[in-house]
């Protein structure tokens, strides 16, 4: 079908005018590490919640730099890649009726050939209910987003990383014993460790601690 | 000896709440009025920025194309039309233009990207005249691909957002989906506030290989100053199966549908301006009335109709300079606020301050508050003028 020009041309304003939009809106800033689809996914990796509430936190209203510092400290120095002191982190709260039973947190972490994007739910004691993958990118990708891959975190806590040396891959106990299905892809199987510890230390340092301080 | 100014000071100072009550009318009204003369001209010459911050006002595409990363992200790369790159040869050597620049856009599916996957967008553009066409493109770190095969190098160039967003620094590899080809980032951009800071900047004979095909999707064109931008336009759409999109068009679209609503708000703004003006009219009325008396008894010491014109004409000025600086100076403090509150009402608010105003614009709005509110003020000073001494001392006893 031909276009008459009048047609055409409105057309073709629409579109300049959603391109201006496009352009004069940057995208949003990688802030903190967030679920795509919030509803489906909590209801996936807590099947057993009925609600759940985003909570904001960051660094400037929680300590400011003594915090930041002394969560490196715990990370041990690893390339954490921190966004500035008062950029926001989310968790998500997870409820059961009007019972709390858990959190459901992200954390970005380098990876080799981009962002790893690493969330896991956690009851209220901080053991690993379910580890989510929810962006690497890598021929080997499918090899991490596997059942299998996510299901040797289940009941890990923070302790268990703590016999682990994320730096130099030694150490003991069942993060020593987490398999690394893609042996090419060093990088991103300790980037996603490291992901997963950083996830730990967070929590602890912005939820558990206070859960414990404030019974 | 007292002045008319203070004079006129202290009549107004009589009754301070209707003063008051007159003076926050002029006030509102001059705030408004100078904040939106301040957008008139602050939305146009930001639109005019975000339009050179495209680098070219005018783009050629396959019919059907959908031309930008929005679009592209929408369609998810599927309906993507190509137009041969030796188009680009015809367009280029026309009079009006000053440079054009072949571009690829490709749309590539990741698997891995959420649950559903999604989808990374890639810009391949010709080094040789597109980072001319944007030399205000800055680099956070690093630069274009340099070097004799830098045309067809395995490398990329990020914007700020999505450098941010994938966490890479130069030096870093990125990975094509679909294609698994690595790319190293060479560069990554200063941010801009526009589309460019979530683009991935490829060469384009990369990209052309990582894609399998030897076409492009657009190009950009560079108009020369002076050029007829409508017959260059003219000219574009007799290219068979191309549609032309222009900057000028789009503009001209914006600013009709910006006019709109700017007509409607300054007739708002003008009958708040005629409100208060009507209100320093029964002022000053009130008053002159209220010293009928009193004017007599200055009439019979002597005062011509002229002196007490220009008393009463004074009152006026004191009331208006005053409400006028006052309401100025509120739209300079609160200029940004103004700002964030017509962003969120607009549907398109281009980059930068939209709500301009300068020493110029306030001095051009207090004029036409002070010419008003006299020519309000000539009734009631030519009534206290015309008063007969008599009749006033008489009434009053």
């Amino acid at each position: 079908m031909k276009l008459s020009k009048g047609s055409c041309c409105n057309g073709l304003l629409v579109s300049g005018l959603v391109c201006l939009v496009a352009a004069g809106t940057p995208l949003s800033a990688a802030v903190s590490c967030e679920l795509n689809y919030p509803a489906s996914d909590i209801q996936r990796l807590f099947p057993e919640s009925t609600s759940f509430k985003k909570v904001y936190f960051s660094f400037s209203n929680r300590g400011g730099p003594a915090l930041l510092q002394k969560v490196e400290a715990r990370l041990g120095g690893l390339p954490a890649l921190y966004a500035p002191l008062d950029v926001p982190y989310v968790a998500y709260e997870i409820f059961k009726g009007t019972k709390k039973i858990g959190y459901v947190h992200g954390v970005n972490q380098k990876g080799q050939f981009g962002v790893l994007e690493v969330f896991v739910s956690l009851d209220l004691e901080g053991r690993i209910k379910a580890f989510y993958l929810q962006r690497i990118a890598g021929q080997w990708a499918k090899k991490f987003t596997t059942p299998n891959f996510g299901k040797q975190f289940v009941g890990l806590t923070l302790k268990e990383f703590e016999k682990y040396n994320l730096i130099s891959g030694k150490g003991a106990g069942k993060v020593s014993a987490i398999a690394n299905p893609a042996p090419e892809a060093a990088t991103d199987f300790f980037g996603l460790l490291r992901a997963v510890n950083k996830n730990l230390v967070l929590m602890d340092e912005f939820f558990y601690s206070v859960d414990k301080a404030n019974p | 000896m007292i002045s008319k100014f203070q004079i006129a000071y202290k009549n107004l100072l009589r009754k301070k709440t209707r003063t008051l009550l007159t003076l926050v009318g002029i006030v509102l009204s001059s705030w408004v009025l100078v904040s939106l003369l301040g957008f008139n001209r602050g939305y146009e010459s930001a639109l005019n920025r975000d339009i050179d911050n495209m680098g070219y006002q005018i783009m050629v595409m396959a019919k059907g194309c959908p031309y930008e990363a929005a679009t592209m992200m929408l369609q998810g790369g599927a309906g993507l039309r190509y137009i041969e790159a030796s188009t680009v040869d015809g367009i280029v050597n026309r009079a009006e233009v000053e440079a054009a620049t072949p571009i690829l856009m490709q749309a590539f599916f990741d698997p891995n990207k959420g649950d559903g996957g999604g989808i990374a967008g890639y810009f391949g553009v010709d080094l040789a005249t597109f980072p001319a066409m944007k030399p205000f493109l800055k680099f956070k770190k690093g630069g274009w691909p340099q070097g004799e095969k830098a045309a067809e190098a395995a490398e990329a160039v990020m914007g700020y957002e999505a450098a941010e967003l994938e966490q890479r620094e130069v030096g870093d590899l990125i990975l094509v989906p679909e294609k698994n080809v690595e790319l190293k980032v060479v560069g990554i951009l200063e941010r801009t506030g526009t589309q460019d800071d979530g683009t991935i900047f490829v060469p384009l004979k990369t990209l052309q290989r990582i894609s399998g095909l030897d076409k492009i999707t657009t190009i950009g064109i560079k108009v020369k100053k002076d050029a007829n931008i409508e017959k260059l336009e003219a000219a574009l759409y007799q290219l068979p199966d191309m549609q032309v999109v222009s900057f000028s068009q789009v503009k001209q679209t914006i600013m009709k549908l910006i006019a709109t609503a700017r007509v409607m708000v300054l007739s708002i703004a003008v009958i708040a301006l005629l409100i208060a003006m009507v209100g320093v009219v029964n002022t000053i009325l009130m008053s002159v009335l209220e010293r009928k008396h009193e004017i007599g008894i200055l009439k019979t010491m002597g005062a011509m109709p002229g002196d007490i014109f220009r008393l009463v004409w004074t009152e006026t000025l004191i009331l208006c300079t005053t409400g006028g600086v006052a309401g100025i100076g509120l739209a300079f403090l609160f200029a940004r606020l103004s700002d964030v509150l017509v962003r969120r009402v607009l549907p398109y608010a281009p980059g930068g301050e939209l709500v301009a105003i300068d020493l110029r614009l306030a001095l051009l709005t207090l004029l036409i508050i002070v010419a008003v509110g006299l020519l309000s003020g000539i009734y009631p000073a030519w009534k206290a003028g015309r008063v007969r001494p008599l009749d006033s001392i008489r009434s009053e006893a």
